[in-house]
């Protein structure tokens, strides 16, 4: 009897619901690290500008909506110069957008690896948010140069102390994003309909975002639902440390990181629980 | 040994068949709505739409053990070291286990072509369980191994296929785990660096004791390198002892050979006007008690036919002997005879120590005055000859058709 209790791991038919190795997490970081490391290298091998795309990107972005929603439509955005209402709301977007894409195809992508050999999946995962998040950070840096650009040239902004905040809206961001990628991720692998459906929904999910048009534009009936989406309150808090044209909403943001943080939980026990049936089907 | 690293008990696993995909979905709601499980569905007896990759597996492994796994395709070994690897899930049974461990089904896995050399060296030990010190430690040796140190900074879509996998192996064989897991991985690689796998296996077991478990199709890598062989056969486990017995039962059961046919109880004889044969046997002289063909075995050709041709002549019997492959390997003839009608046999010693492992099949060809065919019977024996060696450290094939042996002598010439 006393044999047993000498055993270090198990593997059963039905492992529980609540198995996050944190140990195990751990282990596996230099995994982690050199997966982001690979995706950085590989995906500017062979392109002639490089990492400049990561700042053509939102630059080119931009542009095309300055054109159509600012010049074309005339949506006012709040007094703030057009470049730097959209690009903030672009970067921001665009980190959620592929962040979420990234996580969702985690088991698609990766079906030859997992095929071969275990480590903890979420590595993988959490490797395409810290990729995502090398991207940002950079195109964080071209904002701030766009934007002293024009504070020098003369235009009335004032930044404040909630600048400070910034890695924390990215952070819960990169929470949200992930926990919801991981939630899909245990379906799409199965169910590969869904994949098209979440393109189109993820591209109208985008109008539900003031990455194009300001906050203070929705009517008043809409406006709860409008600020219930975790993005929300991050974008216009985002503008908000910038130029000061609204006070921080604090309401919202608190209900933003809690919902984040329930999703992300959700997607994780979900993922775990999911990861390895999964071999089996895709 | 009695310190038991891993314990199987009673793993089964199931796989549904068919198309995955469209129809999942429709069929998972069905599922959930009358309210049928996965369980309830494994009562219910082999079918058409679901199999049984493994049955009720039971098994111990000791600490230092090397143990082989040896069946057909699709007996289930590879899913047995799936499971054991935490890449799929057992329907049924658990397994239990102490020590890490490290699992080769395939060399090279998460290799990203775009990289160098040395980011892949590093990325794919990461992926198998190495951290970034033991990396470092080890760097130079695994060069060493791989023999790419020329190119180590060169993306790995450059490099030839020999070059890929000596380098995988390289980080392969530096992990170091308390049991490794390996799946067929000896099938790579040119003959010299086959050797120095294999050596490499054989120190990391015998010196360093660690446990192995591995899947191989190589007879002869098994019979050197294990303690214990496992047979699956169609998800179960049929034999396990000392490599030599059961290799030898593996061998003798699992060939499809065509070892000999009484025609005449069948009812027709092939044949024509002139020739029909009525027995062919191939008679294998075995030396031990395994009782299965290796390089070593005599084998004899015995065949009975009713001549009926009239008018004076002569008759060759011939017989070919051809590889799997289709090479012609040797064409036999007899002498020319001058027969009567009637019964008539043949026979041929293929002496032992003279084809080279492999499969073969044999036709016998009829000729009437050296010049017409009166009648061919094509392939009607087949055998297959195993490999034997009594000791070496090499196990990879050997090369050539034939293998005598004859003796190569040499003789120091001194000056005087």
């Amino acid at each position: 009897m006393n044999k047993n209790a000498g055993w270090q791991w198990e593997i059963t038919a039905n492992p529980g619901w609540f198995r996050v190795n944190l140990k195990e997490l751990i282990h596996y970081k230099d995994l982690l690290l050199r997966f982001v490391r690979r995706d950085i290298i590989a995906s500017y091998q062979q392109t002639i500008l490089g990492p400049v795309w990561v700042f053509l990107q939102p630059l080119f972005t931009t542009f095309v909506y300055f054109i159509i929603f600012s010049r074309v439509a005339k949506i006012p955005t709040d007094n703030i110069p057009p470049v730097l209402f959209y690009l903030p709301g672009t970067i921001i977007w665009t980190y959620y957008s592929d962040c979420l894409t990234a996580t969702m195809y985690t088991f698609v992508q990766n079906a030859y690896i997992f095929n071969k050999v275990y480590f903890p999946r979420l590595i993988v995962p959490l490797s395409y948010i810290l990729f995502h998040s090398f991207r940002i950070s950079i195109q964080l840096i071209l904002f701030i140069a766009v934007y002293l650009f024009f504070a020098m040239g003369g235009k009335n902004i004032h930044p404040n102390a909630a600048m400070l905040l910034i890695p924390v809206f990215i952070f819960i961001t990169a929470a949200f994003a992930l926990g919801c990628g991981l939630i899909i991720s245990a379906y799409t692998a199965k169910y590969r309909d869904l994949e098209n459906i979440l393109q189109f929904l993820l591209r109208l999910f985008m109008f539900a975002v003031p990455v194009v048009y300001p906050a203070s534009l929705i009517p008043q009936k809409y406006k709860l639902l409008f600020w219930l989406n975790p993005l929300t309150p991050l974008i216009e808090s985002f503008r908000s440390a910038f130029f000061s044209h609204r006070p921080l909403p604090f309401f919202y943001l608190g209900i933003s990181i809690v919902s984040s943080f329930l999703i992300l939980m959700l997607g994780i026990v979900l993922f775990n629980r999911k990861e390895i049936q999964i071999m089996d089907v895709i | 040994m009695g310190n038991t690293l891993i314990k199987a008990e009673n793993i089964s696993k199931y796989y549904r068949l068919g198309v995955l995909g469209s129809g999942t979905l429709k069929e998972d709601v069905k599922n959930w709505w009358y309210g049928k499980s996965p369980e309830t569905i494994s009562t219910t007896p082999q079918s058409k739409d679901h199999i049984w990759a493994l049955k009720n597996i039971h098994f111990e492994i000791s600490q230092g053990e090397v143990v082989g796994f040896i069946g057909k395709n699709g007996a289930g070994k590879s899913t047995l070291l799936k499971i054991i690897s935490r890449i799929t899930l057992p329907t049924t049974g658990r397994i239990l286990g102490k020590g890490r461990i490290a699992s080769l089904l395939e060399v090279g896995t998460g290799f990203h072509i775009e990289l160098t050399g040395r980011e892949n060296i590093y990325l794919n030990g990461h992926i198998m369980g190495m951290k970034k010190k033991e990396i470092d430690r080890k760097f130079d040796e695994i060069v060493d191994f791989s023999g790419v140190e020329r190119f180590l900074d060169t993306p790995v879509k450059r490099y030839s296929s020999g070059m890929y996998v000596r380098l995988a192996f390289a980080v392969a064989a530096h992990l170091d785990p308390e049991i490794l897991i390996i799946d067929e991985v000896l099938a790579v690689g040119d003959s010299e660096f086959q050797k120095k796998c294999l050596g490499k296996m054989k120190s990391v077991s015998g010196e360093e004791g660690k446990t192995i478990l591995f899947v191989s199709h190589n007879m002869q890598a098994l019979r050197n390198l294990c303690d214990r062989a496992l047979i699956l056969e169609r998800g179960e486990i049929i034999a396990s002892g000392a490599p030599e017995s059961v290799i030898a039962q593996y061998l003798k059961s699992g060939k499809e050979q065509f070892l000999g046919n009484d025609y005449s109880s069948q009812g027709s004889l092939p044949g024509n006007e002139f020739i029909r044969v009525q027995k062919v046997a191939l008679l294998p002289e075995f030396l031990d008690q395994h009782q299965f063909i290796d390089i070593r075995t005599p084998l004899k050709i015995r065949f009975e036919f009713w001549y009926d041709v009239a008018e004076p002549g002569d008759l060759i019997a011939g017989i070919h002997l051809f590889s799997y492959a289709g090479d012609f390997i040797f064409d036999l003839p007899s002498k020319r005879y001058t027969l009567e009608k009637g019964l008539v046999r043949g026979e041929c010693l293929i002496p032992g120590n003279f084809l080279n492992d492999g499969s073969y099949y044999i036709s016998i060809v009829f000729v009437r005055n050296t010049i017409i065919r009166l009648f061919y019977l094509e392939s009607c024996l087949s055998f297959d000859v195993e490999d034997y060696r009594e000791n070496g450290s090499w196990f990879g094939k050997w090369a050539g058709v034939v293998r005598p042996d004859f003796p190569v002598v040499l003789t120091p010439q001194h000056n005087k």
